[in-house]
C-alpha cells in the first residue's frame, strides 16, 4: 500500500464507525481528522483544509447535508463523501444536489470506503469545484442538464429512461474512472439485485443505441473486460 | 270567526317550545359532538316560520316539528355511523399495532441469533492464541455479519418500495422468467440442481405485461430461491407461463413437502416463518417482498400447497396484460 499522506475529515457521530474508521484510514496512509458533530465539522472543514471530507447525513448540531450546503456556499470545493442512510432512497439523489462528490450507503465495508476515497482523490481538481456539484455536464456535443433530467445529443433530445439517464449522470460525473457494474448497481439502483450485472448491461446497451456509440469504438462509453465501464470523453463543468 | 287571543298565543309559541324541548331533549341525550346550534337553530326556524304565515301557524308548527323529528333521526344515524366507524378504526388500530409488536418480536429474533454468534466469535478471537481457531472464529464472525446485513437489506428494499417511483416499461415475459431463472445459478441451492421453464409457443410473441423489469425479476427470482430452499434433489422445480387474453397468469411450483395449512395465510407477513422454515436460511423478507411488489403492479398473488399426495406448492402471479400501441 502506497502512504498517501492526504489529510482526511471524518464527521461521524457514532464512535463505534469513527473509532474503527479512524485507524484503518490511518493504517492506509492518511492523515485522519475524527469530529463527532455538524458543527465541529464545519469548523475543521474550514481551519484545516482537508484533501477530502467524509460527511455521516444524521449528526447532532448540523447534519451533514446543511454542513455540505453551507460549505459549497462558501465556495470551498473540497471533495466530499457522504455517508447516507440506509433505506432513504432519495437521499442519493439529494446527496448530488448538495454537490458530494461520492456516496456510500451504510452498512459498507471499509475497503469500498478507501477505494471510493483513492478514486475521489484521484479525480479531484484542488480548489475548483468539482463535476458532481454541477447542473450542466458536456462531453464534446453530448449535453446533460441534471436539474431538468434531460440530455442531448446534437442539440437533440435523447429518449432515455430514467435509469439509463442516472447512470449516464454517474458517468459523467465519474469520468475516466473505471466503475464496476457492481458499483453502478448500487449508485444508480441503489439495491442489490439478482442478475444485477446483467441489468446493468441492459441499461449500457440502450445507452450506447441512443447515444450511437459504437462499443469496439467507443466515443464515450469504453467497456473494460472483467471490469466494468468506463465514460471515456472529456466533461466540461458548464453550471 | 276570529281565533281567541290564546289560542293565537300558543299556536304561535307552540313551533319554538317544541324546538326548545326537542334541542333540550337532543343536548341530554345526542352525544356532545352534535352541534348545539342544531338545536337552536330548530326552535328559530319554526318561531320565524309561525310568525311569517300566522293564519298557518299550526302547519308551520308542524313542520317545525317534522323537521326536528327527521333532524334527529338523522343525527342519531349519522351518530352510529360514526360510531361504528371508530369502532371499525379502533379494530383496525389494534391489528395494526399487533402486526407491529409481531414484526419487531420477529425482528428482535432475526437480529439476535447472528449477534449472538458474533460475540461469540468475538470472545473465541480473544481468548484463544491458535491461529487456526482464530481464523475460524474470523469466519464465524463474517457469516454472522452477511446475515444481518442481507437482512438490513431486504428491510431497506420494503421500505423503499412503498416510497420510490417504480418504472413502467413494457416487459417482455418469456425474457423477464429467462433473467429470473439464469440469475438463481448461482444460488448454493441451485447446485445438482434444475428449473424448469416452461412458455407457451402461442400466442407469438407472448403477451407483455407494464412495470419495473428488474422488480419483477426479483420477484420471481426470490420464488425460484423460496422453491430450492424447501424442495431436495429429487423434487422438481417449474416456472411456467400462461395467459388468458385479459392477465397473464405466471405460476412457480414445485414438487416439495409443502406448507403446513395453519402456516399458508400467514407466509406473505413480513419476518414470518412457518414451522418448516425455521432453520432455513434467509431474511424471512423474500415472500413479502414479492407480494409488495406484485401489488406494485396491479397484480394478484396467491399460493396453494399439498402436503399430502399429489404434494407441493404452486405460487399464481396474475398481471394485466398490456396492449401494444
Amino acid at each position: 500500500m502506497t502512504p498517501d499522506r492526504s489529510t482526511l475529515l471524518l464527521a461521524d457521530d457514532d464512535p463505534t464507525i469513527a473509532d474503527s474508521l479512524a485507524p484503518f484510514l490511518e493504517r492506509a496512509g492518511f492523515h485522519v481528522l475524527v469530529v463527532s458533530d455538524g458543527m465541529s465539522a464545519l469548523e475543521k472543514a474550514q481551519a484545516h483544509h482537508p484533501e477530502l471530507i467524509i460527511l455521516d447525513v444524521l449528526m447532532p448540531r448540523m447534519d451533514g447535508r446543511e454542513v455540505l450546503r453551507r460549505l459549497r456556499r462558501s465556495r470551498v470545493w473540497t471533495p466530499t463523501i457522504l455517508l447516507t442512510q440506509v433505506g432513504e432512497a432519495s437521499e442519493r439523489a439529494l446527496a448530488l444536489e448538495e454537490g458530494a462528490d461520492d456516496y456510500l450507503n451504510k452498512p459498507f465495508d471499509p475497503h469500498e470506503l478507501l477505494a471510493r476515497i483513492r478514486a475521489v482523490l484521484r479525480r479531484a481538481r484542488p480548489g475548483e469545484r468539482s463535476l458532481s456539484a454541477a447542473w450542466l455536464l458536456s462531453a464534446s456535443d453530448l449535453s446533460l442538464d441534471r436539474r431538468a433530467r434531460r440530455a442531448t445529443l446534437g442539440g437533440e433530445t435523447l429518449d432515455l429512461t430514467p435509469k439509463a439517464l442516472a447512470v449516464l449522470e454517474y458517468l459523467m460525473t465519474h469520468p475516466d474512472e473505471a466503475i464496476s457494474r457492481e458499483r453502478l448497481l448500487e449508485a444508480v439502483w441503489g439495491w442489490e439485485y439478482p442478475a444485477g450485472t446483467r441489468t446493468v448491461d441492459t441499461r449500457m446497451a440502450e445507452l450506447r443505441r441512443v447515444l450511437d456509440d459504437d462499443p469496439a469504438e467507443p466515443r464515450f462509453i469504453e467497456t473494460i473486460s472483467g471490469e466494468g465501464y468506463r465514460f471515456i470523453a472529456h466533461v466540461e463543468a458548464e453550471g | 270567526m276570529p281565533r281567541k287571543w290564546w289560542i293565537n298565543l300558543l299556536l304561535f309559541s307552540l313551533p319554538p317550545v317544541v324546538g326548545l324541548i326537542s334541542g333540550i331533549l337532543a343536548h341530554s341525550f345526542l352525544p356532545p359532538e352534535v352541534p348545539i346550534l342544531f338545536q337552536a337553530d330548530l326552535g328559530i326556524a319554526a318561531f320565524v316560520f309561525g310568525g311569517v304565515v300566522r293564519q298557518w301557524s299550526f302547519f308551520a308548527f308542524l313542520l317545525g316539528f317534522l323537521i326536528t323529528l327527521i333532524l334527529i333521526l338523522l343525527y342519531l344515524w349519522d351518530v352510529r355511523s360514526v360510531r361504528q366507524a371508530k369502532v371499525m378504526i379502533v379494530e383496525s388500530l389494534r391489528e395494526m399495532e399487533q402486526n407491529r409488536r409481531n414484526f419487531l418480536r420477529r425482528l428482535d429474533h432475526e437480529i439476535k441469533n447472528p449477534l449472538t454468534g458474533l460475540r461469540a466469535a468475538l470472545v473465541n478471537m480473544q481468548e484463544t492464541q491458535a491461529v487456526d481457531e482464530r481464523q475460524h472464529a474470523v469466519e464465524h464472525a463474517g457469516r454472522a455479519v452477511t446475515r444481518l446485513s442481507r437482512l438490513l437489506a431486504d428491510l431497506r428494499k420494503l421500505s423503499d418500495l412503498g416510497e420510490r417511483p417504480i418504472e413502467h416499461v413494457y416487459v417482455d415475459v418469456p425474457g423477464w422468467l429467462q433473467d429470473a431463472v439464469d440469475a438463481a445459478h448461482v444460488l448454493p441451492a441451485f447446485e445438482g440442481r434444475e428449473v424448469s421453464l416452461l412458455i407457451p409457443k402461442v400466442p407469438s410473441p407472448f403477451p407483455s405485461v407494464t412495470g419495473d423489469r428488474d422488480l419483477l425479476v426479483l420477484a420471481v427470482y426470490n420464488l425460484i430461491e423460496n422453491a430450492l430452499k424447501f424442495t431436495c434433489a429429487e423434487d422438481s422445480v417449474e416456472v411456467r407461463a400462461s395467459e388468458d387474453g385479459q392477465f397473464v397468469v405466471i405460476e412457480v411450483a414445485d414438487s416439495g413437502v409443502g406448507v403446513p395449512p395453519e402456516d399458508l395465510p400467514k407466509i406473505f407477513e413480513e419476518l414470518y416463518r412457518g414451522s418448516n422454515a425455521r432453520s432455513t436460511e434467509g431474511s424471512g423478507l423474500g415472500l413479502a417482498l414479492v407480494k409488495r411488489i406484485i401489488a406494485l403492479h396491479n397484480g394478484q398473488i396467491h399460493v396453494r400447497s399439498s402436503q399430502a399426495e399429489p404434494r407441493g406448492t404452486v405460487f399464481t402471479i396474475r398481471l394485466p396484460v398490456t396492449k401494444r400501441g
